[in-house]
């Protein structure tokens, strides 16, 4: 018993070790402070935010998240929305050690599945940046010009189908595309 | 005439950032969902026939249902008949149903309705469903951020009911009309956002229309006013509305308007 739990231990260890520590999120659809303030309280809301400082001018955000929090991107949208916004761009900066990463594959970082697109196969230590492409997250346009990025379905629905099954992944399971 | 547009193309076309927290309309765009607001409206209209001053008090209470949908309450509270007394209430809701968002500027389009019951005497052809009408309005409002200049267009069909025991005194087909709003906002203040605890002054200019379908006859409305917005959660208004047409009977057509809201995020 004592030696599974130490499994267990090491592995949500190794899991907290590739964590999403900050985000950058940009909003679209205002100008006003009041409008920028329903968001700030909105993403302030979220369990996981430990901290959020505003640029009002830029409609932009900074987000620290609280150590060893499962981050729920997903969830950062959500609440900009609900706030009567959209989310224009989004980069998180994830604490990697050692992951390798190939283009156009599925990668598992911090308990979400990541999907690399338009990169150099590469092997990443340290922090790197990630930005969203997924719907909602990117313009219509610039979603429809990173699809030339990959011809796997998951790419149109941001979850997972029967081309991703192969990995392991659950069909219908989340997948971020994202680029460095 | 050909000043007003003049000065709505200065308006238009100077970019500088704008607000849509119209005093005399409601923009497309809604309050944030789990969010409340509590809303003091304040009108003097002066009665033609007497000079005296109507004061009208409208406690409303705005409900962020969802992202798409929100509610608003309100009571009518007036002295129109002498004594101060509450006349009535309404309700109204809003769905946004498009919307297409870029950073600084969006175009949206919502559905309103409303329903109001108000058991005062009916006095005139024009009807408002803000304090004098029992009755009920459909319509549209599309609202436009560009260039940092907000821009607000509705177009809403009106009908009215009798106010309870109160029959309306009209024709039938007078009962309807159609009711249409246009409106510009615009930051004055402050130049540059640093923080959430400027005081943000902004200028509004709105045009309120309406004409009967049964008479044919119109009122257009110019009103302009100022908003200050504090802490980036409390807005007062001052405004004052007069007619440039004014074929549709009013027995108060002019007056001031002062609004007090304070909006609480996250409230429940």
């Amino acid at each position: 018993m004592k030696q599974l739990i130490l499994v267990v231990a090491v592995l949500i260890t190794t899991t907290l070790n590739a964590q999403i520590t900050k985000a950058t999120l940009q909003a679209s659809g205002l100008t006003c402070s009041m409008c920028s303030n329903a968001i700030y309280k909105s993403l302030k809301s979220v369990e996981f935010v430990e901290k959020v400082e505003a640029n009002i001018k830029n409609s932009s955000f900074e987000l620290s998240f609280k150590p060893g929090s499962k981050v729920d991107i997903d969830q950062l949208k959500e609440k900009v929305e609900d706030a009567g916004f959209f989310v224009a761009s989004l980069t998180a900066l994830v604490e990697l050690d050692k992951i390798t990463l190939s283009n156009d594959t599925h990668v598992d970082i911090g308990g979400s599945t990541f999907h690399f697109l338009n990169i150099k196969d590469q092997v990443a230590d340290g922090v790197i940046k990630l930005k969203i492409l997924d719907k909602g997250y990117v313009t219509a346009k610039a979603f429809k010009q990173n699809s030339k990025y990959t011809t796997m379905e998951c790419y149109k629905t941001g979850k997972a189908s029967s081309c991703c099954a192969k990995g392991g992944l659950t069909e219908g399971s989340r997948i971020y595309h994202v680029t460095i | 005439m050909k000043k007003i547009f003049l000065f709505l193309l200065v308006f238009a076309f100077e970019k500088v950032f704008a607000q849509e927290l119209f005093v005399f309309t409601e923009p497309a765009s809604n309050m944030a969902a789990k969010s409340l607001g509590i809303r003091l409206n304040n009108y003097w209209m002066k009665e033609k026939a007497d000079n005296k001053t109507n004061y009208h008090l409208l406690p409303e209470l705005m409900i962020g249902i969802s992202k798409k949908v929100m509610l608003h309450g309100e009571i009518f509270l007036s002295n129109r008949n002498d004594k101060f007394v509450a006349e009535g209430g309404s309700l109204y809701l809003k769905y946004r149903f498009f919307s297409i968002d870029d950073v600084h500027s969006h175009f949206r389009l919502a559905a309103l309705g409303r329903y109001s019951y108000n058991n005062s005497s009916i006095h005139q052809q024009a009807i408002d469903l803000f304090g004098h009408n029992s009755g009920y309005e459909a319509g549209l409002v599309a609202t436009k951020l560009i260039n940092k200049v907000a821009m607000s267009a509705g177009l809403s069909y009106l009908h009215a009911t009798d106010n309870g025991v109160e029959k309306f005194i009209y024709s039938n087909k007078e009962r309807n009309a159609v009711y249409y709003t246009l409106s510009f906002g615009k930051l004055m203040l402050p130049k540059e956002y640093t923080s959430y605890n400027q005081t943000n002054v902004n200028l509004m200019f709105e045009m309120i229309g309406q004409t009967n379908i049964g008479n044919n006859k119109t009122y257009l409305d110019l009103a302009p006013s100022l908003q200050f917005i504090f802490n980036s959660r409390m807005r007062f208004d001052l405004g004052y509305r007069f007619p440039v047409v004014n074929a549709l009977s009013r027995t108060a057509d002019r007056g001031a308007v002062i609004k007090f809201e304070y909006n609480i995020f996250n409230a429940f």
